[in-house]
């Protein structure tokens, strides 16, 4: 990790620092047909970058790579190189489930496991930690009051996470991926399936959790990015159209295409 | 409990202490599974070898002669196949034949002509008496139906039928109650839930678009039935159909009660005749020496050959339909 | 134009009555099976059937060792029978999908599913009864057991096929390697169908006759030696059904009653437990 400080002042001009992960050159291939092409971005260290495009642009495959998860389907392949704390995770040797261990994941429906909310946020914790029950104890708690739904669930830790609302079960998600300790967490349009007020609470909870994390989300809602996010990525058909910091995408695109898009255009 | 301690990442040699099983157990489970899959394709090859070699001393002695020949005679040593072989498929085909159009007339009932709040109920209760084991239909079939049918059914049929030249034959001879016909209305009743229940499943898939835009044009029920659905879940009501049959073929217990056990070919389907399973049933256990046992075998070896040619084209059709429904 | 219109007509009123027909037939045909089996079934049923031995010719007696064997049996064959399927359900779900291997399997599960009983017993007379010299329980339980692999491991694969991809998503995403993935997440969400299956299998074999004819034979006694010939309802029910003797007779009805009753309240809690979501 390279940016120890906290200094407000530093976190501002960190982009100068190296990328946490450098995306170079990035194409991505369902079976035979070619859904990415030449990608190339960074994501700074605890920062929010957004990606935006309209829907099949490839957004949200892009993030699927970033954790490989896309291995879990055979005919699935990238090509190009995705670098990490300075090791590219597309090479073989990469051990895939320390990889996600490292880099979260919070998914557009929210999956809670069918088991109570404890156990699932202790199933990710489990996997690479032996703790006593006190320590468990405080990190389930811990996690839930980092994903701002300790106060709702307090009372019933023990009941299935199932018997939740849909932006409560959600923020279980987000917190069963913070419980694991990641360095960077991925969320795949998490507020799409939400109504506005679980929305905002996920929107402020993105806010705090840039403190600690490095974070890429995929959203198709304008507004989203640019309240949520320090960059932005506008994707195409596949391909990066323009990157740079949300501020200067939504006030002066570089480009014709990304202009169109933000003010509604197409897509 | 401070911000800081939440967000330490977790050391990485931590974590590969942690994941140094995953890879190793992700094999075994892997290995676990992959062999409990192959230990069914070995118990499809187990089942025929066992059998092959069960009934080799039976076809080393009879050679082909085995299936084409008549003689049963354990006293003798001397066995043909014939007599079963032709039970069971003459009682296979007259329980189709009562079974397969009822149970379309229920499934057709049951998807376009019942109330709906009756349709769960009964769908269910089709669906139960297909579990039902077959020893059941076969006791009633021994201790009610076959009285009934000696009584009453046998008689007229007898009555009926002198004079007229072939039905005559066919329906000869003194009302013994139990025997071929006997046996395969019983076969009937017992598949009867089994093709129903698959039929309606199938016919089910029909997307109600289709009907919709039939009834839209003016067609009558029994329109939409034979020249909308049917035509569109034809695999699958075949598959349903073959499946019923290989349940028939290879049916023991509601067949050993009411057939009679005799290994005579008769002209009559009110004779007692045998079945390959009713006569294993009823002999196997009892067989005494090498070639009767052997023949016994060969006599199961056949009737596995024949349900599985007859499951596998029924899984072939209904695996067309499937992938006709996704 | 209106000739052909009645004539539709007719023939669409004549094809509704001949299928509400077939529909009322085969209800009637059924209710009177089952209508039989309870009549004469409860007129037999004693306390006796439950502590007494199944007794010699022509004496009164009960079922008890008869209803032992069959749940002891049914017990071991899905005890062998149940992991086996679970696991081969799995790689058919989990591993293997469109796999040459699954494929294959698949297919000849299938097969299997609906081979003829009687040709389950004549495999395992050969494989285990003769080399060991004489019937026995465990030669019925496996060739049970046999039974119970394809109905277990057909469940096992549909109710692994309807866990949402989500879940294994998120459960990969949090680092969890598969096999934990399947075994922790994917069999918790399909845990209800998977039971369903086994239960589904209880009911199959429990009224199984023909595989035990010629494995584990009969007992006329109370015996618990799994090695020697064991006592089963429905050998019990066929032999007695075919005796000459009333009392004989009188027991195979309440056998028969027996065991349908215990079917049907498997088959019964299983599609409860199918109808209920996931925990």
């Amino acid at each position: 990790m390279t940016v120890e400080t906290l200094d407000p002042i530093a976190k501002q001009a960190d982009t100068t620092m190296p990328p946490k992960v450098s995306i170079e050159n990035l194409a991505f291939f369902y079976g035979e047909s070619k859904a990415l092409k030449n990608i190339s971005l960074p994501l700074h260290d605890r920062k929010v970058t957004a990606f935006i495009g309209p829907s099949g642009c490839g957004k949200s495959t892009l993030l699927r790579i970033l954790n490989r998860i896309y291995e879990m389907y055979p005919k699935q392949r990238a090509e190009g190189k995705v670098v990490v704390d300075g090791l590219n995770i597309l090479d073989k040797g990469t051990d895939l489930n320390m990889l996600r261990a490292k880099i979260g994941m919070v998914f557009q429906k929210p999956t809670p496991f069918p088991m109570s909310i404890y156990e699932n946020i202790a199933f990710g914790v489990r996997l690479y930690e032996r703790l006593g029950k006190e320590e468990m104890d405080e990190r389930v708690e811990s996690a839930l009051r980092k994903a701002a739904l300790w106060e709702e669930v307090k009372n019933k830790l023990h009941s299935s996470g199932l018997g939740l609302s849909g932006g409560q079960q959600q923020r279980l998600c987000i917190a069963r991926t913070v419980a694991v300790r990641p360095e960077i967490i991925l969320l795949d349009e998490p507020c799409s399936a939400l109504d506005p007020i679980s929305t905002a609470k996920i929107e402020e909870l993105i806010d705090e959790l840039k403190d600690d994390y490095t974070i890429a989300i995929v959203t198709h809602n304008m507004q989203q990015a640019a309240r949520t996010s320090d960059f932005t990525a506008f994707m195409y058909l596949g391909e990066l159209i323009e990157f740079g910091e949300t501020k200067q995408i939504f006030t002066h695109p570089g480009k014709q295409q990304t202009q169109d898009y933000i003010t509604g255009r197409f897509g | 409990m401070t911000d800081v301690a939440a967000i330490t990442p977790v050391s990485k040699e931590r974590r590969i202490a942690a994941s140094r099983w995953f890879a190793p157990s992700d094999r075994l489970f892997h290995g676990l599974t992959m062999g409990a899959a192959i230990a069914v394709l070995l118990l499809l090859g187990g089942v025929i070898l066992a059998l092959l070699q069960g009934s080799l001393p039976a076809f080393s002695k009879f050679g082909i002669d085995f299936i084409y020949t008549q003689a049963w005679s354990p006293a003798r040593d001397n066995f043909g196949a014939l007599a079963p072989i032709s039970g069971t498929l003459i009682t296979s085909f007259i329980a189709m034949l009562v079974a397969v159009p009822l149970s379309f007339g229920i499934a057709i009932f049951l998807t376009e002509i019942c109330p709906m709040w009756l349709r769960r109920p009964i769908g269910t209760a089709i669906e139960l008496l297909a579990g039902i084991p077959s020893i059941i239909y076969g006791i009633w079939g021994l201790f009610v139906f076959a009285p009934f049918m000696q009584r009453h059914v046998q008689p007229f049929l007898i009555n009926t039928f002198s004079g007229v030249p072939v039905l005559e034959n066919l329906f000869a001879g003194p009302p013994y109650g139990i025997g071929i016909l006997t046996t395969s209305l019983i076969l009937a009743i017992m598949v009867l839930p089994f093709i129903t229940a698959v039929s309606r499943d199938v016919l089910e898939t029909v997307p109600a678009v289709l009907k919709e835009a039939a009834y839209g044009l003016g067609c009558t029920t029994w329109e939409v039935a034979r020249r909308v659905m049917l035509p569109y879940a034809r695999a699958g009501v075949l598959g349903g159909v073959m499946l019923g049959l290989g349940r028939a073929l290879g049916e023991t217990m509601a067949v050993t009660f009411v057939i009679g056990n005799a290994h005579r070919i008769q002209a009559s389907i009110l004779s007692p005749g045998t079945t390959i399973s009713a006569t294993i049933a009823n002999e196997f256990a009892e067989a005494m020496g090498a070639t009767y046992t052997s023949s016994l075998m060969a006599l199961g070896l056949i009737l596995f050959l024949i349900t599985f040619i007859v499951l596998a084209f029924a899984r072939l059709m209904l695996l067309r339909m499937n992938q006709k429904a996704g | 134009m209106v000739d052909l219109y009645s004539r539709r007509r007719m023939a669409n009123r004549i094809v509704v009555s001949l299928s509400i027909g077939a529909a009322l037939l085969g209800i009637t045909w059924l209710v009177l099976i089952l209508g039989q089996l309870l009549i004469e079934g409860f007129g037999a049923l004693s306390l006796a059937v439950f502590t007494e031995m199944t007794p010699p010719p022509g004496s009164t007696g009960g079922l008890r060792n008869a209803i032992f064997g069959t749940a002891v049996m049914t017990s071991i064959a899905i005890l062998l029978g149940t992991p086996i399927g679970i696991l081969a359900g799995t790689y058919l779900a989990e591993y293997g999908r469109e796999s040459k291997l699954a494929m294959v399997v698949r297919f000849i599960n299938d097969v299997l599913l609906s081979a003829p009983s009687i040709v389950i017993g004549l495999f395992i007379y050969e494989m285990m009864v003769i080399h060991m010299g004489h019937f026995s329980a465990w030669a019925g339980a496996v060739a049970l057991a046999v039974i119970v692999i394809p109905v277990v491991l057909r469940t096992t694969e549909d109710m692994l096929n309807l866990v949402p991809t989500g879940l294994r998503e998120a459960a990969t995403a949090l680092g969890a390697p598969r096999y934990f993935v399947i075994r922790r997440v994917a069999y918790k969400a399909a845990r209800n169908g998977i039971v369903t299956g086994i239960l589904l299998a209880v009911a199959r074999i429990s009224g199984e006759t023909a595989p035990l004819l010629f494995t584990a034979l009969n007992n006329q006694f109370w015996s618990t030696d799994l090695n020697a010939p064991m006592a089963n309802l429905p050998v019990v029910i066929f032999q007695f059904a075919l005796s000459p003797y009333e009392d004989w007779r009188k027991l195979a009805w309440v056998g028969a009653l027996l065991i349908t009753m215990a079917i049907l309240a498997v088959n019964i809690g299983a599609r409860a437990l199918a109808g209920r979501k996931a925990s």
